[in-house]
């Protein structure tokens, strides 16, 4: 019998007489087309159950693209040797959890040399997107294909954003036999008991590649989510944290927090706001107990009182973002490390232009363009950029070089940003020590975001010198 | 497409009904239009900023956001111009300053002037024209003309109806009239087409999905499905079904004629040139036959086939042909075709083929009439076929 590639699933066809397809995992009938279909991802699990069953498999989807060729395997750490044999190990599946900063990429890159066939990387971004192409350019990876960006182009290593991967599948699916998936925690999370599964999860269930390798330095806790992207990815098969890393293969890093007081207008502004806010919230609260900020929000928005509560609350929220007192210690801190590299993030884009603005920092947020996006980089890594702000660009897996001193002056993400941003100053160097300042405004909601940030980086926080 | 968040609808057990706007909004839309309007040469960041707050009237929460998300579309950004005698972009400006300030210790201030100097531009312009290329900072230009309130909420209304089945794994629809560019946008759009039987003897309906919708509840062809929407308000009737995963549930939604949605544009009468011209042939040659170009579909077992004309006798009702047209094809192609019109049984089909890709008469269906062509179809010799078929044979009736 022979199974067929179809737009991201497999059909079953012409299956020897006696055979019961329909018991086999996976597999259903389609009345649509009259044949028995399974998901792609699939495709050599049953293969392998039918010869199991005593079935000869006259067509099975390959890679239709040939194996990549001049891909020089990169050096690797013990560490990330380790990781690269817990995959082998694995069966070739599975994921690997190690610290922003500690060389995933790498690992990938070695994966790729080794299997020597076709491979699809997947990534979050279009930023990760370039970062990728260069890193497979680097090892000799040539052609190198990229789906992203509004560029289509197929070679045996292509690169392609999570957005695009997940439209072009039922096309490009039977392509590739290996997939590295960058930033794996973004898949599997969605997953919900009524069966609805976090959409782009199709991306993987529609690719028949049997070799799969998740990279990332957040997995998602035990549970549903991390049950799915077992599933689609595999297991973990190798987890170091930032701790078992810092000083031989990770930089250390202090941690410095700011407390930073509202001026006394600001207190003010920011209390009068916070009071509007409150008695909307509470009013509605009152009569809508256990309901949800949505709720709030839907029924605010009826009455002059809730309207006013609504917009007390984003003022509130843009007035902690960058007050006085951040905006002097920023400048400070600017001044007292201009001689290093410095990155600043910030909660919003908003304030990314603001300081960029005010202290001439260049902004790298998600409105500027690719070109200038590299150039900035190329001209930071050079050295002539000092300092580079960002809201969310440089949260995840971009490759900032060798960054000394981090600036948060805001956050919204949570933990698993704040552990992605700490990252990018990980990178080691002789005899570097990474420096972390938080800039917090105290008795506030700013003060509450902070505390959330910290988990598994944790170490201890000291006050301002 | 609108998030599932901003979409006012209700859910009752597992069905979803929509709150479509409607007269009664025109209010509060004419506020939200003249909001839109009074920024108008403003920064869209102000923009948004602004709409992302309530309106200064009462209007109801969910259909106020999905009205500014639909509206905003329409509220473009203005391009970034050259500045200056050197006619810089902005991103150059940035690469001069920020280069400029990573080398220098002196104040913001002093490096903002001395660029600025350099680059024979007032200080002011400089910071004004520094990320005026960004989609935030881009300058408000409204639509010509603006749309009415009326048109405001068939706008939201297509947007509301779209997220609805951006949702969706699959869609059923009864369709009557103008189904054929249903279906080949479906089949554009790598989806799945069969033709379901209606229950208790209900008209047979066209069920829509892909290939992974087999098994969950994929939104792989949500973006496919909601673009059918507006090319169904062309259709003489629909009704559209379709289950959708909306707010943690899967919840029945249906859509129909009439439904308050703004429409696709007009689809072509014709598909080619060449039909064009071979119907302006036949109703010259033909003045007492009714020439109908996309007649009602054909069922072919689960498929459906499209005639491209059917030929009506005016005088004879009775006496009816259609008329296939095949002009590029591929062998696969026109072997599915032939296959199809072979389970199909039509009693009276002229079949135009290409003569450049002229097919082995094994192919044929047996007795069916064949006229080649090259270039320009012979309307004269397909009237002489279907005069000498409908002598003595009918069409089947639609499906």
């Amino acid at each position: 019998m022979r199974l067929d590639f179809d737009r991201g699933t497999i059909l079953l066809r012409e299956p020897p007489a006696g055979l019961e397809l329909a018991d086999v995992p996976g597999v259903r009938w389609d009345p649509r087309v009259g044949a028995h279909r399974a998901p792609a991802r699939l495709a050599y699990p049953i293969a392998a159950e039918l010869r199991r069953r005593g079935v000869r498999i006259a067509g099975l989807p390959g890679p239709a693209l040939g194996p990549p060729s001049g891909v020089r395997p990169p050096e690797l750490r013990p560490y990330q040797e380790a990781a690269l044999a817990a995959w082998r190990l694995g069966g070739r599946r599975g994921v690997v959890v190690l610290p922003t900063g500690s060389g995933k990429t790498r690992i990938a890159l070695a994966a790729i040399a080794a299997t020597r066939t076709a491979c699809l990387c997947l990534v979050p971004t279009r930023a990760l997107l370039e970062q990728w192409l260069a890193a497979l350019r680097a090892v000799g990876a040539d052609p190198v294909g990229r789906f992203g960006d509004g560029e289509r182009v197929l070679a045996p290593v292509t690169v392609a954003t999570f957005a695009s991967a997940y439209r072009h599948m039922p096309a490009i699916g039977d392509r590739f036999g290996l997939l590295v998936v960058d930033e794996a925690h973004h898949f599997g999370r969605a997953a919900a008991p009524n069966g609805l599964l976090g959409s782009q999860d199709d991306a993987l269930e529609m690719s028949i590649a049997p070799l799969r390798l998740g990279l990332t330095a957040t997995p998602p806790p035990a549970g549903a989510a991390a049950a799915r992207l077992a599933a689609l990815v595999g297991p973990v098969v190798f987890e170091r944290s930032v701790g078992d890393l810092a000083g031989r293969y990770l930089a250390p890093f202090e941690r410095i927090t700011w407390s930073l007081a509202l001026e006394a207008d600001e207190r003010r502004e920011y209390d009068a706001l916070r009071d509007v806010y409150r008695r909307a919230w509470r009013a509605f609260q009152g009569s809508h107990l256990g309901a949800s900020w949505e709720d709030f929000l839907h029924h605010a928005a009826r009455t002059d009182d809730g309207r006013r509560g609504i917009a007390a609350w984003r003022r509130a929220r843009r007035l902690l973002a960058f007050p006085h007192r951040k905006r002097e210690a920023l400048a400070l801190l600017l001044a007292r490390h201009r001689a290093q590299r410095t990155l600043v993030f910030t909660a919003d884009n908003d304030t990314a232009y603001r300081i960029a603005r005010e202290q001439l920092v260049m902004p790298l947020t998600c409105d500027v363009g690719r070109r200038e996006r590299e150039a900035a980089l190329g001209r930071f890594r050079a050295g002539t950029l000092r300092a580079l702000v960002s809201a969310q660009v440089l949260n995840e897996g971009l490759d900032v070089p060798d960054a000394d001193v981090g600036i948060v002056v805001g956050g919204r993400h949570g933990e698993r940003e704040h552990v992605q941003r700490i990252g990018r100053l990980l990178r080691p160097g002789a005899g570097k020590q990474a420096t972390v300042y938080e800039l917090v405004v105290p008795q506030s909601g700013d003060a509450r975001d902070a505390e959330r940030r910290w988990g598994r980086l944790a170490p201890p926080s000291r006050p301002a010198a | 497409m609108l998030p599932q968040a901003d979409l006012p609808l209700r859910l009752i057990d597992d069905r979803a009904y929509l709150d479509f706007l409607g007269p009664e909004d025109e209010p509060w839309l004419r506020v939200l239009l003249a909001e839109l309007a009074r920024f108008e040469g403003r920064r869209r960041r102000e923009l948004a900023e602004r709409l992302a707050e309530p309106l200064p009237c009462d209007a109801p929460y969910h259909k106020r956001r999905a009205a500014t998300r639909a509206l905003l579309r329409l509220w473009r950004g203005a391009p970034a111009l050259p500045v200056g005698p050197q006619g810089l972009r902005p991103s150059e400006l940035r690469a001069q300053l920020f280069g400029a300030a990573a080398m220098s210790e002196a104040p913001p201030e002093a490096i903002v002037a001395e660029v600025a100097n350099r680059l024979a531009l007032p200080a002011g312009a400089l910071m004004e024209s520094l990320f005026a290329d960004l989609p935030g900072e881009r300058r408000v230009i409204a639509p010509d003309p603006p749309p009415t309130p009326r048109e405001a909420a068939l706008r939201t209304n297509l947007a509301i109806a779209q997220a609805v089945l951006m949702r969706a794994a699959r869609v059923q629809v009864h369709v009557e009239g103008g189904v054929r560019p249903i279906v080949r946008l479906a089949k554009l759009r790598g989806l799945l087409c069969t033709v379901a039987d209606g229950p208790g003897g209900a008209p047979p309906s066209l069920e829509i999905s892909g290939p992974l919708a087999l098994f969950h509840h994929t939104l792989v062809y949500g973006r496919a499905l909601a673009e059918l929407l507006p090319h169904l308000a062309w259709c003489a009737r629909f009704d559209l079904r379709a289950a959708a995963a909306l707010r943690g549930r899967i919840a029945t939604v249906t859509l129909q004629t009439g439904d308050p949605i703004f429409p696709a544009a007009p689809p072509k009468p014709f598909d080619s040139a060449l039909e064009e011209r071979f119907a302006r042939d036949l109703a010259r040659l033909a003045p007492d036959w009714d020439v109908v170009r996309e007649p009602e579909p054909i069922r072919a077992g689960t498929s459906l086939v499209f005639p491209d004309f059917l030929l009506s006798h005016r005088l004879h009702p009775e006496r009816r042909a259609l008329v296939e047209i095949v002009g590029f094809w591929t062998p696969d192609y026109l072997a599915a075709k032939l296959a199809k019109l072979r389970q199909a049984a039509l009693p009276a089909c002229v079949l135009c083929i290409d003569a450049a890709h002229a097919c082995a008469p094994a192919d044929l269906p047996p007795g069916l009439p064949v006229i080649p062509f090259r270039r320009r179809v012979d309307a004269a010799a397909v009237l002489r076929e279907v005069e000498r078929l409908t002598s003595a044979t009918t069409v089947p009736s639609a499906a």
